[in-house]
């Protein structure tokens, strides 16, 4: 827990420090936000949460997985993970510092969203929900690819396709019938579905993206284990 | 305490370390010497379980959280100002904050602890490695290359730094191939050279065994005697 908490804090710290990462937080909050006063406010064929919807799919989808990725590729490259492993950190300590302190990034952004969206109160728990979990897949999956890379070059390298099939596959699935079938099982998908229609399966949306978290903690796990096997074990 | 007894490191065809034999006694201050490409490195990572050997035993008759490391690379979080860093592993280690200014102030950075570690010099970032390194008083310390890069007073400021932490019951392993800083610092040597030990024991006693005892020029002592300030 004292390692979590130390990587967390120190996570927050370079955040702030990190101006960068910081932009990419407010970015897609800001832009849905204005699009939605300036656009969809003011034209009737224009659905008032269309743009809260679209940016909040490429925040989770697009954003969180390189922002994650290079974090974890900054610590590989400059060696700082070599040090808090020689300290007896353990992947999941790391992963929950780490991811947890983007996750509550990503949970104040899903905020931000619900506020600017014109939704119902049950609306609204279902858009934060899919959110929320939504953002862990993200985090976990960019931290993954993140601890596989050498270097934060390689790490933005192979995120970036990542982000853009996991962001766009929704936005195309959504003309062709069986893309969508196949995208069926990604957590963007699933949650491009709830967030545009509340009354869709929301149990199955729920599963998917909870097994997409699931596969992609094995993978960051896996990874960390066999990068940094000999010197996570006291 | 700390062993190493016939260990063989090969990175596909090549052969890093070759039947490596040596024992470094606790509370000694024991160098590793040799050029750079020697397998100096190696033999820290072997030691601190970072990667495994083909064959050999080794030990370092501690835990990984009795260990202090000091590597070539920092590893230090650029953005964060040195006490930040320190805290970090304060609180991993589960030891009181203040700890951390305790060993800025046992390398000399107590002034630049709330400087942000991008702004510091090299040699400054070395002793902040070290403070890092000695920050939860491990039993044994890791030390590669300690002072290389750095100038001559700094450099001797670790090296007391070093006694002291030998003085208060530590293993110091160093390596360095500065063989002037090995003399004058080491209770016991092993001299390495394309990945094998070609000699070791006490540097004095090898020094003898060879016929190699000679004064040497010390013109950094003139500067010292002529103007009473250290070179920095």
């Amino acid at each position: 827990m004292r390692s979590t908490k130390a990587i967390f804090i120190k996570q927050a710290k370079d955040i702030f420090r990190n101006p960068m990462i910081l932009i990419e937080f407010i970015i897609f909050p800001a832009v849905a936000l204005i699009m939605t006063e300036l656009i969809a406010k003011t034209n009737d064929a224009i659905p008032p949460n269309m743009f809260v919807t679209m940016m909040a799919s490429i925040f989770t989808g697009m954003a969180l997985i390189p922002t994650m990725a290079g974090i974890i590729a900054e610590d590989t490259e400059r060696q700082s993970l070599r040090f808090l492993v020689m300290a007896g950190v353990k992947p999941h300590q790391y992963l929950l510092g780490a991811g947890g302190f983007v996750l509550l990034a990503g949970i104040i952004g899903s905020g931000v969203f619900t506020l600017i969206g014109s939704f119902t109160a049950e609306e609204a728990l279902k858009f934060l929900t899919v959110m929320i979990l939504s953002a862990a897949a993200s985090i976990i999956l960019g931290a993954a690819v993140g601890i596989l890379s050498k270097n934060q070059q390689s790490a933005m390298a192979a995120s970036m396709p990542l982000a853009v099939i996991f962001g766009f596959t929704p936005m195309i699935a959504s003309f062709n019938e069986t893309i969508e079938k196949a995208a069926s099982v990604l957590y963007t998908q699933q949650m491009n579905v709830i967030v545009n229609d509340f009354s869709a399966n929301f149990p199955l949306a729920i599963a998917v993206i909870a097994a997409n978290i699931a596969v992609f903690s094995v993978v960051f796990a896996v990874a960390y284990r066999k990068k940094w096997m000999r010197t996570s074990a006291r | 305490m700390i062993r190493m007894q016939n260990v063989v490191k090969n990175y596909g065809a090549n052969t890093v370390l070759s039947d490596v034999t040596f024992e470094a006694h606790e509370r000694e201050i024991f160098g590793l010497l040799g050029p750079s490409g020697a397998g100096k490195t190696t033999i820290i990572n072997i030691l601190t379980k970072q990667i495994e050997a083909d064959a050999g035993e080794h030990d370092t008759g501690v835990t990984t959280f009795e260990t202090g490391l000091m590597l070539d690379e920092d590893g230090l979080y650029t953005r964060l100002n040195c006490l930040d860093n320190l805290y970090i592993f304060a609180d991993i280690y589960g030891i009181p904050k203040e700890k951390a200014m305790q060993a800025l102030k046992k390398v000399g950075l107590e002034d630049a602890a709330k400087r942000q570690v991008q702004k510091l010099s090299n040699g400054m970032r070395q002793r902040l490695a070290l403070a890092r390194a000695i920050l939860h008083e491990p039993r044994v310390l890791f030390l590669d290359e300690p002072t290389s890069g750095l100038d001559p007073a700094t450099a001797r400021g670790i090296h007391r730094l070093i006694e002291t932490l030998r003085e208060n019951g530590a293993t110091i392993f160093l390596t360095t191939h500065n063989m002037e800083e090995a003399v004058k610092l080491c209770d016991s040597v092993a001299l390495l050279n394309k990945g094998k030990i070609v000699e070791q024991g006490a540097p004095a006693e090898i020094c003898e065994r060879y016929g190699a005892i000679k004064t040497v020029p010390d013109l950094e002592s003139v500067f010292i005697k002529l103007t009473g300030v250290e070179l920095e």
